[in-house]
């Protein structure tokens, strides 16, 4: 299945990526491609750049070295640019980000209505579609703070899709959630790669990753340190580093 | 069962949890409650009592002083001046229809966003209704008759006064002859004592009947003058009066050609000192003495042309007189209470009948688009309009200009707060984003303009908005002192609410920040649709408590010669020596206006926090 994604024109391209926190060194040549309707999943222990990888992919933060080409645009100081790639991609964040002060109807219809200029009608009609398909569409008109976590979560995720984007990026979507609600975030994700989204999945949901991934990658001290199907991660690893990490986390 | 749990160490509870239940009752009646919060211990018990007895003494002392002593004719006799300062008084309606406009428009906002404050809302609309429109019906009443004392150390008395055409006055001299009027009629002569012994001295002279005034010949002459000294004429003879213990003259009713200044001089037939050194009241009806009582005249005298100031004239406020108020209960209400009530019934109900309409087609509308869009519309249009009103434009017949000097009292008060509001809103939320701009050079300026003025007391703000701005350049002379203060205030105010919004800014986490750049919204879209909403509604108390100290702090223009509310309270009774002893029941007034206005300012902005879209309550 892999292979015949190989032969397409990847969405993300990334070459040699480099970033430095001040004189920490945090991605060290990460190369990796990303071809369309992928599911990437990314593991590795904490602070080895898994997640500021891919808040580089949207620019949320700035590469000193090397090359991310999104869907055909590179990403460089050109603000344009950064605009253009960033309405190609939608993001959840672990901590959900929903605007505590609208209601889920306007955190939804919010980026549509003023940077896509959707009359409210339409983008309105769009949410409550979106609602639906992940599954709360009664909770419209409440606002954010009378939600449970697996329910703002969904919302986010509604959110970031409202603008139609080609590409996700989830940096850890269920690690805020009570263990009763990671289930029904979930389970839109399944249902969301099953829809042929691209995603690339920040998580340490090894259930999730062996059922919908079509690549993992494992992440360490800023690398990638192996990278391929779930058969392959989670029957025949091959790096002494990805054995133990998994060793310590199933 | 939990409590044959002991028995096994396994439990499993029945499928069906239990019903809920109420709270068991933790107090019983109001005797239940008056033991547990007010009795509880002998300490409490203590504490309760006195503090009991001291708060009754006190209100019981309040209660039975304003009712049995207090003099509220300084008040209600000077309600258009308190309400709108020396504004022409032919143009009141103008004022008129600022209050209409004002609290129509809090009757709309009641209705439309009424879940937030419905019952605040309502009652400041009230309390407006009463203390904005009523002084200016308020005005109708006539001014109070004046008495100068005419006595032998002054001669001539002259009174000096601002008429307006076709205004009748009426003067006569009455002499004081009868020795039992000492104590009762020369009380505010005795009030007016200008130091204690002097005070003493006259108040035991009066008792004993040996103040000395009766046994004398008087000989006086009252005569009306124009500014320029002319005597004015009442068909081809001048309009004076000569009263002789024979012959006490009569009355003088005098209608006046033109508006400007005039005098009314009593003078003494020296002739024989020894025979004519009694005292005598000169009456005068139809004069409105505040005006010309003012220390700075300089607003008048723009207006008006300069003020006489005869060689032996004594300005009026030096001369003395005195006021006939009531003193006992009935009068109290006959005389007080009845006819204040009388007089307001009119504006009480034009403007409850004003805030009702509003409040109705608020609330009937309020979930049409079009009435929220009116509402806030209207909020934002008023300042203009209301402005434009009040000032009128060069050479309009029906709108005549109506210097801002003569704008005062409560309107001045309201204006500088709605504007300074109005102007250092938008202002301080730009010098907040400015501070933490990224680009150095916007950073630093606005920086150093918040600490500049942060760093410096209000009063110098207004001073060097009086002396230092027309020096910055010639252009801004002629902005009057009214503007500048305007600017004055609304700088102060901005550089404090701009510290505020930057604290709001301040606890807006990144993740908001973040999560509005992933949406593709621009850094503009992301401050005006993510940070400031959110940063401005944490801050809602800090604003408020911001608001209402610049309301309050509007009373320091009174400093740089402005007479807005407390600056015009203060000139009405040092000014107009007939209110002199009434000056605690002046104060008091204008404490309670500006208690109601802040403490109706604060209840709703605790609404504004606990209630209403995205509140504070809804943060997570």
């Amino acid at each position: 299945m892999s292979e015949q994604k190989n032969s397409l024109e990847p969405i993300i391209l990334c070459r040699d990526l480099n970033k430095w926190f001040g004189n920490f060194h945090v991605l060290k040549d990460v190369s990796l491609e990303v071809q369309p309707k992928e599911v990437l999943v990314i593991i590795g222990p904490s602070g080895s750049g898994k997640s500021t990888f891919i808040r580089c992919i949207n620019r949320l933060e700035e590469h000193q070295e090397g090359q991310i080409v999104v869907d055909g645009i590179e990403l460089s100081h050109d603000v344009r640019n950064i605009a253009a790639i960033r309405s190609e991609i939608g993001m959840v964040f672990q901590q959900f980000n929903l605007f505590p002060h609208l209601t889920v109807m306007e955190n939804i219809t919010l980026a549509p209505r003023f940077v896509r200029r959707q009359a409210r009608r339409d983008a309105e009609g769009i949410a409550l579609q979106l609602l639906e398909r992940v599954g709360i569409p009664e909770q419209a008109r409440k606002y954010p703070g009378q939600l449970s976590g697996g329910q703002q979560q969904r919302v986010a995720i509604a959110r970031a899709l409202a603008m139609q984007p080609k590409i996700m990026l989830f940096d850890e979507p269920t690690s805020a959630l009570d263990p009763e609600m990671i289930k029904e975030v979930l389970d839109v994700m399944k249902e969301l790669a099953q829809s042929g989204m691209t995603m690339l999945v920040v998580t340490h949901e090894m259930g999730f990753a062996r059922e919908v991934a079509d690549r993992i990658v494992l992440f360490d001290e800023g690398r990638i340190v192996e990278m391929g199907t779930p058969e392959h991660f989670f029957t025949n690893p091959q790096h002494e580093r990805t054995k133990l990490f998994l060793s310590q986390i199933l | 069962m939990p409590g044959s749990s002991s028995d096994s160490p396994f439990y499993v509870a029945p499928l069906e949890s239990p019903a809920s239940r109420r709270p068991p009752v933790t107090t019983v009646g109001p005797l239940g409650w008056l033991r547990q919060n007010l009795f509880s211990s002998p300490a409490n018990a203590i504490a309760t009592a006195l503090t009991m007895f001291v708060s009754g003494w006190v209100l019981w002392q309040i209660l039975s002083w304003s009712v049995r002593s207090a003099q509220w004719g300084v008040i209600f006799n000077n309600l258009r001046l308190i309400g709108s300062g020396l504004y022409t008084p032919d143009q009141i309606w103008r004022v008129e229809w600022t209050a209409a406009l004002l609290v129509f428009l809090l009757g709309l906002s009641t209705g439309v966003w009424g879940q937030v404050a419905r019952r605040t809302l309502f009652a400041v609309g009230v309390i407006l209704t009463i203390i904005v429109i009523i002084p200016l019906i308020g005005a109708r009443i006539p001014e109070p008759r004046i008495y100068l004392l005419v006595e032998p150390q002054r001669n001539p008395s002259t009174l000096v006064f601002l008429g307006y055409k076709d205004q009748e006055v009426t003067f006569q001299i009455d002499p004081i002859t009868d020795p039992e009027e000492a104590s009762t009629s020369l009380a505010g002569y005795i009030e007016n004592a200008r130091s204690r012994t002097e005070w003493f001295t006259r108040a035991r002279e009066a008792r004993d009947g040996t103040l000395d005034f009766a046994d004398h010949t008087l000989l006086l002459t009252a005569r009306l003058l124009d500014a320029r000294g002319t005597d004015l004429t009442v068909g081809d003879a001048p309009a004076q009066i000569i009263s002789t213990p024979d012959d006490l003259g009569g009355k003088l009713t005098v209608k006046l050609p033109r508006d400007g200044w005039y005098m009314i001089q009593v003078v003494r037939d020296d002739t024989n000192k020894a025979d004519n050194a009694g005292y005598a009241w000169l009456k005068v009806d139809g004069v409105e003495l505040f005006p010309s009582q003012i220390d700075h005249v300089e607003a008048l005298e723009d207006e008006y042309g300069l003020a006489p100031a005869p060689d032996q004239a004594v300005r009026a406020e030096q001369s003395l007189y005195r006021y006939e108020g009531t003193q006992n209960f009935a009068e109290y209400i006959s005389l007080q209470v009845a006819p204040f009530f009388k007089n307001i019934s009119t504006a009480l109900f034009a403007g409850l009948a004003l805030f009702i309409n509003g409040a109705l087609i608020g609330f009937l509308g309020k979930r049409e688009r079009r009435v929220r869009r009116a509402a806030l519309g209207g909020w934002l249009l008023a300042g203009p309009v209301i402005l434009i009103l009040l000032y009128g434009f060069e050479g309009s017949r029906s709108l005549p200009l109506v210097s801002t000097r003569l704008w005062g009292g409560l309107l001045l008060t309201i204006l500088l707060t709605f504007i300074g509001i109005a102007a250092s809103f938008p202002i301080g939320v730009l010098l907040a984003l400015g501070r933490r701009s990224t680009l150095p050079v916007v950073k630093w300026t606005c920086t150093l303009l918040i600490e500049t003025i942060r760093g410096v007391p209000l009063i110098t703000i207004l001073f060097m908005a009086k002396q230092i701005i027309p020096f910055f350049s010639p252009a801004l002379v002629d902005i009057d002192l009214t503007i500048r203060m305007m600017i004055g205030m609304t700088l102060f105010s901005a550089a404090y609410l701009a510290e505020n919004v930057r604290g709001g800014l301040q606890i807006i986490p990144n993740g908001q920040i973040e999560a509005a750049r992933a949406l593709g919204m621009n850094p503009a879209l992301t401050m005006t649709l993510i940070v400031l909403p959110q940063a401005l509604r944490a801050v809602i108390p800090a604003i408020m408590g911001q608001f209402i100290s610049l309301f309050k702090d509007t009373s320091l223009v009174a400093v740089v010669g402005l007479y807005e509310l407390v600056g015009i309270v203060d000139t009405i009774t040092k000014g107009q020596p007939v209110y002199r002893p009434y000056q605690r029941e002046a104060y008091i007034f204008v404490a309670i206006v500006y208690f109601v206005i802040s403490y109706a300012m604060s209840d709703v902005s605790r609404r504004l926090e606990s209630t209403g879209a995205g509140s504070t309550r809804r943060l997570k």
